[in-house]
C-alpha cells in the first residue's frame, strides 16, 4: 500500500492492516510521527508531538498483536489530542493558552486513558483557539501557536475551536483526533476541513481532566475522515465516569450501517438563510442525496430565543469557570487582543438570567425531543459560510455575531450531530452538512451521515496541498 | 435615555467599578458593546413567561459519600 493510501486510510480499514499483521504499529506510527513533524507547522497544527510516548504505545501494541491479543479497531492506531486533555507524564497540557505553554499536570484524562485501553496510539496533542475560544476571540489568531491554517486553503482558517484536531485530520497527520465543543468547536473545524466530525450527547464521553469551559455545555468527541470511524472511536471513549458525574451508564456499540436502511429527515423552515450561495447551493444537492435515502420534511420549532438561552449559560460558566484568570488579570497574557478585556463584560449577568436560561434550556429539550422524536436527523448546512480568511474577523454565534439555531438547540440541549463534508465553494474550501438527532442517537445520525458517505466522495477528497506527491 | 441604554449603564457601571482601572478608553467601550449584547440577550429571556413549575434543566442530587 501506498503512503498516500495508508495516511488518507479510514480507520477501519488501518484496523485490518494491523490486525492481519500488513501493517506494523510502529512503522505506522513512525509514519503519522514523521508528517506530524514535518507538515504539522505548516498548518499550526500541534503543540507537542508526542514521539516517546507514541512508540511505547506502538511496541507494546506490536507485542500484543505477536502474542494474540487484540484489543478491537483502535488497536495500534495513531491519533491526536485536542490539547485541553490532561496527559500524563513530562507531556504539556496548555488549553492553547501561553499562560500555560510550560504546565504539566501529571494525569491522563479519562478519555485518553480509555483510548490507551483500546490501544491507540497519542500521536500529538493538537493546537486549539486559547482556552477553547470561551473568551469570546474574534480573529483566528487567538492561540499561541498561531492561528489554524486550513490544509485546503493556507490563506484560510481551519477552527474552531479544535483547530489542530480538524487540520491535522485533514492533512493526513492522524487517522483520528479528539476534539471538544461547548458550542461549535468539532462541528466547526470538522466542516471547515472537509472531515467528519462528531459531537456526542452532553455526558456520553467523560469530561473528567478536559479542560472545563462550560461544565453543562461541555462535550468531546471524535474526528475522522468518515461516520464509520467517528463510530469506532466513540465505541471506545464513551460511558460512565465516576470521576464525572454527568457522565451517563447507557452503553454505545458501533455498527456500521446497514444498506438500504430508508431514513426520515427533518429540515427547519428558513434554515438556509443567511447562508452563503454555495453553502445553500450544496445543501440542496444533499438534500436531492437524502432524498434517495428517505424523505425529506420541513420542520418548525416553535419561536423561543434558542441564542440567547445557550450564550447566557455558555457565558455565566464560563465566567466562573475562569474566574481566577479573569479577576487576577492573568487574561492579559492571551494572544488574542479581545480575549484579554471582553471576558469583564461577563460579570454583568444576573443570576436570575442565568437561571431563567436553564429554565427555558428545558422548554427547548422538550421542543427539540417532540420535532426530532419521528425523524432519524434534522439536517442543516454545517456552517452558513466557508472557511473565514486568517485576517478577517471571525463571525459567531456565541459572541452573537452571527445566528446559529442548530448549534444553539444542539449545544443547549445536549444533543449528538455529524457534520459531513458535502461539496466546496468558490474559494475551494469544503462545506458540511451536519445530521443532528435526538439525545443518546449517535447510532442514527451516524447511520444517516455514514448512507450519505457511501452515496458521495466529498469525504474522499484530500487537499492538494498535503497529497504525497506534493507535500 | 431609554430604558434599555439605563439597564446596560446599570450594568456596565458594575464592570467599569471592577476592572476600569486595569482597562483602556477602547477596551472599555468594548466591554460596554459586550454588555449591550448581554441586557438584549436577557431581556430576549425575560419575555418568555414560564410558570412556577418549570424547572432549570439541569439536575442536582443530594450527595452523600459512601457509606
Amino acid at each position: 500500500m501506498s503512503d498516500e493510501r495508508l495516511v488518507f486510510a479510514p480507520v477501519r480499514r488501518l484496523a485490518a492492516l494491523v490486525r492481519e499483521r500488513k501493517v506494523s504499529p510502529v512503522a505506522l506510527a513512525e509514519t503519522f510521527l514523521e508528517r506530524l513533524e514535518r507538515l504539522g507547522p505548516r498548518y499550526n497544527a500541534v503543540v507537542t508531538i508526542t514521539r516517546e510516548r507514541a512508540l511505547a504505545q506502538a511496541r507494546r501494541a506490536e507485542r500484543e498483536l505477536a502474542d494474540g491479543h487484540y484489543r478491537g479497531p483502535l488497536h495500534g492506531i495513531p491519533y491526536g489530542a485536542k490539547d485541553l486533555l490532561a496527559t500524563s507524564g513530562d507531556i504539556p497540557t496548555t488549553w492553547g493558552a501561553a499562560i500555560f505553554r510550560d504546565r504539566r499536570l501529571g494525569f491522563d484524562a479519562t478519555a485518553i486513558r480509555r483510548l490507551e485501553q483500546a490501544g491507540a496510539v497519542l500521536c500529538a496533542k493538537l493546537a486549539m483557539v486559547e482556552l477553547a475560544g470561551g473568551m469570546g476571540y474574534r480573529q483566528p489568531n487567538a492561540s499561541f501557536t498561531g492561528p489554524g491554517v486550513n490544509p485546503w486553503n493556507r490563506d484560510a482558517w481551519s477552527g474552531g475551536s479544535s483547530s489542530g484536531s480538524g487540520s491535522a485530520v485533514a492533512a493526513g497527520l492522524v487517522p483520528f483526533a479528539i476534539g471538544s465543543e461547548t458550542w461549535g468547536s468539532i462541528l466547526s473545524p470538522a466542516g471547515n476541513c472537509g472531515i467528519t466530525g462528531l459531537r456526542p450527547t452532553y455526558g456520553r464521553v467523560s469530561r473528567h481532566g478536559a479542560m472545563a469551559l462550560c461544565w453543562t455545555l461541555d462535550k468531546l468527541g471524535p474526528l475522522a475522515l468518515t461516520a464509520d470511524d467517528c463510530g469506532l472511536v466513540l465505541e471506545a471513549i464513551a460511558g460512565h465516569d465516576p470521576a464525572d458525574p454527568t457522565s451517563v451508564d447507557r452503553p454505545f456499540h458501533h455498527e456500521p450501517a446497514a444498506a438500504g436502511r430508508r431514513f426520515r429527515f427533518g429540515v427547519l423552515a428558513g434554515i438556509t438563510d443567511g447562508c452563503e450561495p454555495a453553502v445553500r447551493e450544496n445543501f440542496e444537492g444533499s438534500l436531492e442525496v437524502l432524498r434517495t435515502m428517505g424523505t425529506v420534511e420541513t420542520v418548525t420549532l416553535p419561536d423561543l430565543p434558542y441564542d440567547d438561552i445557550t450564550r447566557t449559560i455558555l457565558g455565566a460558566e464560563a465566567a466562573s469557570a475562569f474566574e481566577d484568570l479573569i479577576e487576577s488579570g492573568a487574561i492579559r497574557g492571551l494572544t488574542a487582543p479581545e480575549d484579554r478585556y471582553l471576558p469583564y463584560a461577563r460579570d454583568a449577568i444576573l443570576a436570575k438570567d442565568y437561571v431563567k436560561a436553564l429554565r427555558l434550556r428545558a422548554v427547548m429539550a422538550r421542543e427539540a425531543d417532540r420535532v426530532l422524536a419521528p425523524l432519524d436527523a434534522l439536517v442543516a448546512p454545517g456552517r452558513i459560510a466557508e472557511a473565514p480568511r486568517l485576517d478577517a474577523e471571525v463571525r459567531s454565534a456565541v459572541r452573537g455575531t452571527a445566528r446559529d439555531v442548530m448549534g444553539a438547540v444542539g449545544n443547549g440541549a445536549g444533543l449528538p450531530a455529524v457534520a459531513v463534508p458535502n461539496g466546496f465553494g468558490p474559494r475551494g474550501l469544503p462545506t458540511s452538512l451536519q445530521f443532528m438527532g435526538r439525545a443518546w442517537e449517535e447510532g442514527r445520525v451516524l447511520a444517516a451521515a455514514a448512507a450519505y458517505q457511501a452515496r458521495t466522495d466529498w469525504h474522499e477528497r484530500h487537499p492538494d496541498d498535503v497529497t504525497v506527491g506534493s507535500a | 435615555m431609554s430604558d434599555l441604554q439605563a439597564e446596560v449603564e446599570a450594568r456596565f457601571a458594575l464592570v467599569r467599578e471592577r476592572y476600569g482601572d486595569r482597562l483602556a478608553p477602547e477596551e472599555l467601550e468594548a466591554v460596554r458593546t459586550a454588555v449591550e449584547g448581554l441586557v438584549q440577550a436577557a431581556r430576549a429571556l425575560r419575555a418568555v413567561r414560564l410558570d412556577n413549575a418549570s424547572e432549570p434543566g439541569q439536575p442536582f442530587a443530594a450527595y452523600r459519600a459512601n457509606p
